[in-house]
């Protein structure tokens, strides 16, 4: 097990290293930069364009303003926001938790209504039309839309939830930040649930279809327990792996959805920091990114390695 | 019992993560719910961009929380009219505040409002005055713009309420250079401005709030500053919050759902979405800027022609996109500068939509119609691309308008739109043959920037790289007078030269609507960036009924 993860990590590395120059190329690619916004203010004249580009270090050649960036990164150092001058690590570090509690919450509804509309669709036909139905709606429907048609029913019409934010002003409490929750969270988790569902549905009914269960039934095991201890658990680790890999691209998917609800996480630090070409933070964000899926995929290995015994014989 | 546990599991995960980095919220110790009506004690301000510093100096994007907290010397009100705020009165010629050196410079004087102080109680003095000044010049941080502090050579302060400007050459926007304010020498003095972290997020000012609390991602909250200067009773609303929505279909969902209560400059395309709300008043003022196609004639050549030029301009039905697409929210215009100022000339040449008249200059400037209906001279087809900003959706819109209008004298466009950011290194490096857009001006006339013929990237904003000698010098000679009569002169010149040689194709005017309780009294708006909080301290919130 050793062996692995040290080959895992080693592995990790020049991923990462390739990963930042593909993404340090790409952004700097992209027409504007830094300096665009301020273009729009007639009274920013030449003189001010160049001292500004000088004082960001936009003056050096890109291979040095690379080098000095990644010299950096590696030290821990990841420089300072274009936009606002404060460390980019300090910026990523407040909007993080946020996001951890966005994607957390959606996650663990998405996990627990996949399981139960799953074996329900398994068990029960009109179940599994209706939530086939609900499923392809899901994966279609864009999250900005969807975002927005919910804030117009709960909040505009009906009053219920608030419609953005992550807590009323003057207000802190547990309640307060559970409503605020539900629509984004809820959002967010209607894209994932879908595909889990359907993937989930599908090992079930092929763990069903393997001669397991045949031989269960002949010996009287009731149906109920032969989905729940048969079938569930052959299907369950490729869904264990699936929403683990999934999980990262839910961190990114969260973009939108932050963007949506106002709320103030770093999907929301990203689109606000591409807006403007902060590169400091587009790199720091896009690095994090990186290593989350490179991590969870990492995590998924691991899993599948403990809970499946012909995995690890075959190293 | 394993189901149980699972789901007890589950639930305590999801409540700790519902919990989790809560804190403690420093907002939390009033009782406004989700959904509140304004009161003298709260407005919140649904925003749409979070600030990027608070220094009025260094920030590149709207002041308007800056404003609430930083005064300038002086302002400009809804009607574009320059009005003291921290100075006594605005130096002219006419009071003696302003004297021409014989060596070509000239010297301002600023008197300031004695009484006024720092947030923290400090005196507001013309070490101030100097200190700014002096920081500019020396520009070891990053202020946004030293435009103007760049022409002086030093500040002189006889008296603690007295500074004198030196120019080294007539500066005919002097009135405006203080008008983001000083910065407080007894804080700054001696430090790395970019770095003063506790200045740039919570900046000590004079004006009628303090920031209480900036919570990055969420909101600012100001509050009323105890010894205003302009007397216990200002300002009259006790708190305002600035949350930070910046989807403009939540932050309109917020309006009308009362979890905000103010939006500024709500986009021409939700005024009617908003019309039918009874808590909310559109306020409206005609904003000084102007919607054009500019013609850039170093991409495009065919648009260094005279006749080209006035051919377009007649091609377009500005009255129509005006009436049917702006519900007449804006006014068709003839010029860069606009009725607002004191330096408009109304009688300038102007172009009514003539679809014939366009042809029959086409035809007699030698572009004739081939046979796809579209004009050519020489093998060169008057066909060219036309940029403007992707997401704004009404510009979309009008930009496809021109596209049929163009198309039925024998023009043929091809629209391309561009993401706000792209568009203006686009622009900058003038890489594009026609653009729909709009400048926004200040309260100052100034135009030589846009039209004088060295004025074009990266010396200024000439974008339609347009040159003609006599209009450049008429422009300078503006530049350098600051008497307002003769300078008015000179302006009016220009804007009827302008208007003859049609170097862009000016639409119409802008319109700044804000929305705003319908509670709300003292509300004016401001045609310039000098943005609607300009006059903050004098809103009241009338009672609910």
């Amino acid at each position: 097990m050793l062996r692995f993860v040290v080959r895992r990590a080693a592995e990790a590395v020049p991923l990462l290293f390739v990963v930042s120059l593909l993404v340090f190329g790409l952004i700097h690619a992209v027409p504007g930069g830094p300096l665009s916004l301020y273009l729009e203010n007639p009274n920013v004249r030449p003189e001010d364009i160049e001292r500004l580009r000088r004082a960001m270090g936009l003056d050096q050649p890109l291979v040095v303003q690379y080098w000095s960036w990644f010299t950096s990164f590696v030290r821990g150092d990841w420089g300072y926001s274009y936009a606002d001058g404060r460390a980019v690590s300090t910026r990523m570090i407040e909007r993080i938790p946020a996001t951890l509690q966005l994607v957390g919450v959606s996650t663990i509804a998405a996990v627990v209504v996949s399981l139960l509309t799953a074996l329900l669709s398994v068990r029960r036909t009109h179940i599994d039309h209706v939530s086939s139905v609900l499923a392809v709606a899901g994966i279609s429907l864009p999250v900005f839309w969807l975002g927005l048609v919910l804030q117009l029913l709960f909040s505009n019409w009906l009053g219920w939830l608030p419609s953005s934010g992550r807590t009323s002003f003057g207000d802190g409490s547990l309640s307060d930040r559970a409503l605020h929750l539900v629509m984004p969270a809820a959002v967010l988790a209607v894209a994932h649930w879908a595909g889990w569902m359907l993937y989930l549905r599908g090992s079930l009914r092929a763990a069903m279809a393997t001669p397991l269960p045949r031989a269960a039934r002949a010996r009287g095991i009731g149906e109920v327990r032969i989905l729940l201890h048969h079938a569930l658990r052959l299907s369950l680790l490729p869904f264990v792996t699936v929403v683990l890999l999934d999980a990262s691209i839910m961190a990114s998917g969260a973009v939108v959805t932050e963007s949506v609800f106002a709320w103030p996480g770093i999907g929301s630090l990203f689109t606000e920091a591409l807006a403007k070409r902060d590169y400091a933070v587009l790199m720091a964000f896009l690095m994090c990114s990186s290593m989350a899926v490179i991590a969870l995929s990492f995590l998924a290995d691991v899993v599948v390695r403990a809970l499946d015994p012909r995995t690890r014989s075959l190293e | 019992m394993r189901a149980t546990r699972f789901t007890q599991a589950v639930a305590w995960t999801a409540l700790s993560l519902v919990a989790a980095c809560g804190g403690s919220d420093k907002a939390a110790e009033a009782t406004a719910g989700t959904s509140t009506s304004a009161s003298s004690e709260l407005l919140i301000v649904g925003y749409d961009r979070e600030p990027d510093t608070m220094n009025r100096y260094a920030t590149h994007i709207l002041e308007d929380i800056q404003t609430c907290v930083i005064e300038g010397l002086v302002t400009n009100d809804e009607k574009m009219r320059i009005i003291p705020v921290l100075a006594a009165e605005i130096p002219t010629v006419e009071n003696g505040g302003v004297i021409m050196r014989t060596d070509g410079g000239m010297d301002v004087t600023w008197k300031l409002r004695p009484g006024v102080q720092w947030h923290d109680g400090t005196p507001h003095t013309s070490a101030d005055v100097k200190f700014t000044v002096d920081a500019m010049i020396k520009g070891d941080w990053k202020p946004e713009s030293t435009d103007g502090f760049d022409r002086i050579s030093s500040v002189d302060t006889p008296d603690s309420l007295t500074a004198v400007v030196h120019y080294k050459e007539v500066y005919a926007p002097y009135q405006m250079q203080f008008a983001r304010g000083t910065l407080p020498k007894h804080v700054l003095e001696g430090r790395d401005i970019d770095k003063a972290t506790d200045y740039n997020r919570k900046p000590l000012g004079t004006g009628p709030y303090r920031v209480v609390e900036w919570k990055t991602g969420e909101h600012v909250l100001l509050e009323k500053s105890p010894n205003y200067w302009r007397g216990a009773e200002y300002p009259k609303i006790e708190r305002i919050l600035f949350r930070f929505v910046s989807n403009t279909n939540t932050r309109i969902n917020q309006l009308k759902s009362g979890e905000v209560h103010l939006v500024a400059l709500v986009p021409w395309d939700k005024v009617r979405e908003l019309s039918g709300a009874s808590a909310v008043r559109l306020n409206r003022v005609i904003g000084n800027g102007y919607e054009h196609v500019t013609l850039n004639e170093k991409h495009f050549p065919p648009f260094a022609e005279l006749e080209v030029r006035r051919a377009l301009a007649h091609a377009v039905n500005r009255e129509q996109i005006v009436n049917s697409m702006l519900d007449t929210l804006v006014s068709v215009v003839n010029g860069p500068i606009q009725p607002l100022s004191w330096a408009y000339e109304p009688n300038v040449r102007s172009y009514a939509f003539d679809p014939a008249k366009s042809r029959a200059m086409l035809d007699a400037a030698g572009w004739k119609t081939g046979p796809d209906g579209i004009r050519a001279k020489n093998g060169t087809p008057l066909s060219f691309t036309l940029i403007t900003q992707a997401g704004f959706a009404i510009r979309e819109n009008i930009a496809q308008v021109l596209q049929q209008q163009f198309k039925d004298v024998g023009v043929n466009v091809s629209v391309r739109l561009i993401d706000g950011t792209s568009i203006s290194s686009v622009w900058f490096a003038g890489d594009f043959d026609a653009m729909l857009h709009w400048w926004q001006s200040g309260a100052d006339p100034e135009i030589t920037l846009f039209f004088a013929s060295d004025r074009t990237p990266p010396n200024g904003r000439n974008i339609n790289y347009f040159a003609d000698d006599s209009l450049t010098r008429i422009l300078y000679a503006s530049d350098r007078t600051a008497d307002q009569d003769k300078r008015k002169l000179l302006l009016q010149q220009a804007q009827r030269r302008v208007a003859e040689l049609v170097p862009e194709i000016v639409l119409y005017n802008t319109a700044k609507i804000d929305a705003v309780p319908a509670t709300l009294r003292n509300f004016k708006g401001n045609p310039t960036n000098a943005g609607p909080f300009w006059n903050v301290h004098e809103w009241e919130l009338a009672p609910p009924q």
